[in-house]
């Protein structure tokens, strides 16, 4: 079996004694990507907070690497420390700086040293604005590089977010619902992305909508999540079947409940 | 619209007339007013005032620094301009020497306090250079402190206001006593000479003035250019982030708390820069300084200025103060009210500041000319 | 009928005539007593008849005797001959002439035609003395209290006694033991006593002067007890040194435990004049997150209430109020009526500060909600407003705001003063928490307060009329401040500016307590209170400790006997690490909603 990039093992967190997550186990392979479904409440955001470490677990492991040597405990770590290991996140609600330009957005988000004094003289190289330039392509934002990012429409802001993860060339990206908001065409596309990215990067996509998740999912993993602890996991086909995801989930009659 | 290299930022870029407008008020301020005052057009008491008035915008500028550019709204910045001005007052009072009304070695309200040898730490005091390093290093080391305490347990926003202004607080009630050893509510004053030169109103007291003046503005001029060019790096980026969305920026591997930290030890050091050259050119410094509603006064000035602009605390800082001195003396009982009014119609209705007013009012200009591709450009 | 009327008032006038000249005859002996001592010659014969009087505790003996040694008793020559003597009283008028009274009833004495008469010292014989009679009175006048009808005043001269340590006074006291009655009295005695004894010659008596006093261990007994070690120590009694000892040790403990209640107690009516203050606060901030730096002001408008409803019940006040020098006429209510001024300037205090708090809802801060940080510094320019508005209103001086007489005393219990406004703060505070707890649980407003504070928008959604909750709940927590305004003027200054000293203060207990949480704020302020007190009571004693500081160990100490300012900003360095422990306060109420 080989070495899981990130292991969450018997997790459990709970917010003024609701459990908002419990016993979880999850692990995610090197170049996997894996969509993640469960209803409303089911602990999606809570599961992204404490692996991005926004929250801390009551108990359980959480641990990021490539091999057994290379192994942090992400559950010591702060949310910059752990950015910097090569885990980023996209917020379910889009978060972008407003008052910047989309250019300067990513500049902000671009791979290199983060401290106070490299930034203070920091020079962009030509290879760094090549690079800039491609994700400006590659998210469709090209002409309008010189827009304050707070004027862009929501489906953009999206996709501003998810260029500002590739930028900063994570090795796991954690996408919090990036269908939300767009329009199918915009959806589809953003579906063709996050597979073209599956390979290179390692992904977990949460999602409500179903066509959305049938479109990413193809033949890989799934995880059904259900009141903070994993109700199943399997290919799309086999979980969407699976009785106990019908009762809970796809049980109500509705195909995504967004 | 393409890129310059040398800069991250196109918004950022210097426009061309606010450029001309900046030069132009520097030139009034640091080439004409010493030039009337020498020919003796305008008073030692005028030029001073204005001196004071510029000190007064470099605490604005640090208080904007933390407010406008990184939405830290700090009710400390009256502190470490009071705790610059200290320490140059230290420096100050130990030039005094023997020539105060005890004629004794060391300052008369130590005399007066029964003391008959100087206490260890003013020992050093008589060192210029010590003190000018004390101006930057005892505001920067206590605004390192409690920022490092404050940003790492991520108290942010109201509360970090409140914070800083109970740390005023204590430490002007800590000033106010004598067992400081500082003078007391009294403070320092009578100071007679600076390097060598004299502070006395006779002989060549004026000369020292104007050349105190002269190093205020051109210090100001130079505070104002490093904020600029601070604003054009990737920092001022990271900086107006953190204000924006401070979780983004986090989640985008920046330690916030060393780029907050960073900029509140730069303010606090700024704030103490203004203090120091407030204190010859007032001639007094005292617990009254440092009081908590000098810090929110500072406030006002950048926010009917222009927060988040780099021009906008100074013009905010010399309107008010000019506006308080003509007040004051016309309507004394009235010059509160007015000030609280004026604060309270800013925020409610003119967020920008004085320096948004051009901008606000060019689209009613504008429709008077009906120039519809004006309205599509924002 | 009306004759029948008549007999009636004839009886009733009759009746009281009588007991006049009952009342006068009891009093009558002192009186003559001194009469006789006046018109003796022999001044023998005087001192033994001021010497019958010692032991009587006839108030007459004491005015009549301070009288005479302050030259006011003069010999009156009456047209008939007769010798009155007089104590002449009250201001001298425009022919130096004063009232006179007749020594021997204490009535006015009166001219034939029955009006009172007055008189010209200068004129008239002074009653002489020479220093053996005043010696004499002063023995009389030191025991008069023993047998006050008062106990305090017994109680005060048997403390005076003791304070002398003189021998011959020891059976006088030692009689008086077996006559008292009031149990603090009959300790006073019994350490008045053995204070005495600790000069008695014979050391049986002098150590078990000692026992006593470590049995009684009073504070008062201190000095005198370091004084009898030092003595012992210079005659190397060591018995008598082991014992006064003892009793050194045993006044110490009791003083420690004096002063640990008393810093308890001190502590507990802090914490309650922060929560007072701070309660307001909890609402508008807490609840509605809106940082009303006018807090203060409010405050101060409660207290400003409080000092015209006192005016409008007494004597009336003029106003400046910008100028116009408005006259409020008062009540001119005495006594009983008058002292009821501050049960009704409670009610009034809330109202005024509560409208001005809907006033500024609706005028500035309906604006600003949702962005705290321009709330913050609107509501300082507000506060800047008020303090110059109250400042032209009432004048830039402090104003007087009396204490009505249920809030000016205090009681003793074991040597530890409670001051019966402490007393008062303390169940003050325990009321208006109980007051908001019911408000905020029980009434429909409270529902809708916690509705709209969780969640504006679902609230809004539900059909709650949100604006209208904003302005009740603005208004009670304006209205709490007033009515700290309306108690804080018991315990300190008026002025203007007395806000400011509580603003600060009250948002340090806010965010210790945890923003929205009314528990977090009840156990904040009087954390904070007690902290405040015990660094307060203990500083002086702990400041010799900071000496191993290098190089700023004498000034560290120095400054630490500033103990309230020292305290202050110790409390205020433990507020900044506390938050470094928990950044939300004791009680988080963040949720994850909240976060974002």
């Amino acid at each position: 079996m080989p070495h899981p990039l990130l292991a969450v093992e018997d997790v459990s967190k709970s917010y003024d004694g609701f459990k908002a997550i419990s016993n979880l186990n999850f692990y995610l392979f090197d170049g996997e990507l894996r969509t993640v479904i469960g209803p409303n409440g089911a602990g999606k955001s809570t599961f992204f907070d404490l692996i991005t470490g926004r929250a801390q677990p009551d108990k359980g492991r959480i641990e990021f690497g490539s091999s057994p040597t290379d192994s942090h405990d992400l559950t010591t770590l702060n949310e910059y420390e752990i950015n910097r290991l090569g885990i980023g996140r996209k917020f379910q609600t889009p978060s972008v700086y407003v008052e910047h330009t989309v250019w300067d957005n990513l500049v902000l988000s671009l791979k290199g040293p983060r401290g106070v004094f490299a930034s203070l003289f920091k020079r962009l190289s030509s290879t760094e604005r090549d690079r800039l330039d491609e994700l400006l392509k590659l998210i469709r934002l090209d002409a309008k590089r010189h827009w304050k990012a707070g004027l862009l429409a929501h489906g953009e802001k999206q996709w501003l977010e998810i260029g500002m993860l590739l930028a900063q060339e994570p090795k796991v990206l954690l996408v919090d619902e990036p269908a939300a908001g767009m329009t199918d065409e915009e959806t589809r596309r953003t579906g063709e992305l996050l597979i073209s990215l599956a390979g290179r990067h390692s992904l977990v996509v949460v999602e409500h909508d179903m066509t959305f998740v049938r479109q990413i999912a193809r033949d890989s993993q799934v995880t059904v999540l259900h009141q903070g602890t994993v109700l199943c996991e399997g290919k799309f086909d086999e979980v969407q079947s699976n009785p106990k995801v019908r009762e809970v989930y796809l049980g109500r009659g509705k195909h995504g409940t967004r | 619209m393409t890129m310059t290299p040398s800069s991250f930022r196109p918004a950022a870029r210097v426009a061309g007339s606010e450029l001309a407008v900046t030069a132009m008020i520097a030139l009034l301020l640091i080439g004409l007013l010493p030039l009337l005052h020498a020919t003796g057009q305008i008073s030692t008491f005028t030029l001073s005032l204005w001196g004071k008035y510029l000190c007064y915008a470099l605490l604005a500028i640090s208080v904007n620094l933390l407010w406008g550019y990184t939405g830290l709204l700090s009710l400390g910045q009256a502190l470490f301009f009071a705790l610059g001005g200290y320490m140059h007052g230290m420096y100050l009072m130990r030039m005094i020497g023997d020539l105060g009304q005890y004629h004794k070695p060391i300052p008369d309200f130590l005399v007066f306090l029964g003391w008959t040898k100087l206490p260890a730490f003013w020992e050093p005091f008589a060192s210029f250079p010590f003190a000018f390093a004390m101006v930057f290093l005892v505001p920067g080391l206590i605004a390192y402190v409690f920022g490092y305490l404050a940003f790492r347990s991520r108290i942010r926003g109201v509360y970090f206001s409140i914070l800083t202004q109970a740390l005023t607080y204590a430490a002007s009630i800590l000033f106010f006593r004598n067992n400081l050893l500082l003078g007391g509510n009294n403070g320092f004053t009578d100071f007679k000479f600076i390097l060598g030169h004299s502070l006395v109103d006779r002989g060549a007291g004026p000369a020292t003035m104007r050349g105190l003046y002269l190093v205020t503005a051109v210090t100001l001029l130079l505070v104002y250019v490093l904020c600029r060019w601070l604003n054009g790096t990737k920092f001022g980026l990271v900086q107006q982030a953190i204000r924006d969305g401070e979780n983004r920026v986090l989640f985008s591997g920046y330690a916030t708390t060393h780029y907050k930290l960073f900029v509140f030890v730069l303010a606090a050091c700024i704030a103490a820069l203004g203090g120091a050259l407030f204190v010859p050119q007032a001639g007094i410094i005292n617990p009254e300084e440092m009081k908590a509603q000098n810090s929110l006064e500072a406030v006002v000035w950048v926010a009917v200025g222009g927060r988040g602009t780099l021009v906008g605390p100074i013009l905010g800082a010399l309107c008010i103060n000019l506006l308080k001195s003509w007040a004051s003396r016309a309507y004394p009982d009235l010059w509160l009210i007015i000030l609280g009014g004026l604060f309270i119609l800013v925020v409610l209705f003119l967020p920008g500041g004085l320096v948004s007013l051009p901008a606000r009012l060019a689209p009613l200009w504008r429709k008077r000319a009906a120039d519809p591709a004006a309205v599509t450009k924002s | 009928m009306m004759n029948r009327i008549a007999r009636r008032l004839r009886l009733l006038a009759l009746l009281s005539w009588l007991g006049a000249a009952a009342l006068a005859f009891a009093a009558e002996a002192p009186r003559q007593t001194i009469v006789r001592a006046i018109l003796v010659e022999d001044d023998a014969e005087k001192r033994a008849l001021i010497g019958t009087l010692a032991g009587q505790g006839d108030d007459a003996i004491r005015t009549l005797l301070i009288a005479w040694r302050s030259d006011a008793l003069f010999v009156y020559a009456a047209p008939d001959g007769a010798k009155i003597p007089v104590q002449l009283t009250g201001e001298k008028d425009d022919k130096d002439a004063q009232a006179a009274l007749r020594v021997d009833n204490g009535q006015a004495l009166q001219d034939a035609a029955g009006r009172p008469l007055r008189l010209v010292g200068g004129d008239l014989k002074a009653v002489e003395h020479d220093s053996n009679l005043r010696r004499a009175m002063k023995a009389v006048l030191d025991l008069i209290d023993l047998v006050a009808p008062d106990p305090a005043r017994r109680i005060q001269a048997i403390q005076t006694i003791a304070l002398a340590q003189d021998l011959s006074k020891l059976p006088l006291l030692q009689a008086r033991q077996k006559d008292e009655t009031d149990p603090r009295a009959r300790r006073a005695l019994r350490e008045a006593i053995a204070l005495i004894e600790l000069k008695d010659p014979k050391s049986e008596t002098r150590l078990a002067a000692l026992a006593e006093l470590k049995e009684l261990h009073t504070l008062s007994s201190s000095d005198f007890l370091k004084r009898a070690l030092k003595e012992a120590t210079d005659q190397a009694d060591r018995p008598a040194i082991a014992a006064a000892t003892a009793a050194l040790q045993a006044v110490d403990l009791h003083r420690s435990a004096v002063d640990f209640f008393g810093t308890l107690f001190r502590g507990v009516s802090t914490g309650s004049i922060l929560l007072v203050g701070a309660l307001g606060l909890a609402i508008t901030f807490g609840l509605m997150r809106v940082i009303n730096m006018a807090h203060g002001e409010m405050i101060a408008v409660g207290a400003y209430t409080t000092y015209v409803v006192q005016n409008v019940f007494g004597a009336g006040v003029t106003l400046p109020c910008f100028g116009l020098n408005l006259h409020l006429s008062g009540m001119n209510l005495e006594g009983a009526a008058y002292q009821w001024y501050f049960v009704a300037a409670v009610p009034c205090s809330f109202l005024a500060a509560a409208c001005a708090g809907i006033l500024l809802e609706r005028t500035v801060i309906q604006f600003l909600y949702r962005r705290p940080l321009e709330s913050l510094l609107a509501t300082w320019g507000v506060s800047l407003v008020m303090q110059q508005l109250l400042k032209l209103m009432f004048g830039s001086n402090n104003v007087q705001v009396g204490s009505p007489v249920y809030l000016s005393g205090n009681w003793t219990v074991n040597d530890v003063l409670l001051g019966w406004n402490r007393v008062f703060v303390i169940g003050f505070g325990g009321v208006i928490v109980l007051g908001m707890w019911l408000v905020l649980t029980k009434t429909p407003l409270g529902l809708l307060i916690r509705a709209v504070m969780q969640n504006r928008g679902m609230a809004a959604c539900m059909g709650v009329r949100t604006t209208r909750v904003n302005l009740l709940t603005f208004g009670l927590g304006s209205g709490l401040a007033g009515l700290a305004g309306a108690f804080l003027s018991q315990i300190g200054n008026v002025g203007p500016t007395l806000g400011q000293n509580y603003i600060i203060d009250s948002f340090m207990v806010v965010v210790v307590g945890g923003v929205g949480s009314i528990v977090g704020t009840v156990l904040s302020a009087f954390a904070i209170g007690g902290v405040d007190q015990v660094l307060q009571q203990y500083l002086p004693a702990w400041a010799p400790g900071l000496s191993w500081v290098p190089g700023i160990g004498s000034f560290l100490q120095n400054l630490a006997q500033d103990a309230a300012v020292f305290g202050k900003i110790m409390v205020l360095g433990a507020i900044i690490l506390f938050l470094q422990w928990k950044p939300s306060g004791l009680f988080s109420t963040r949720s994850r909603s909240l976060d974002e």
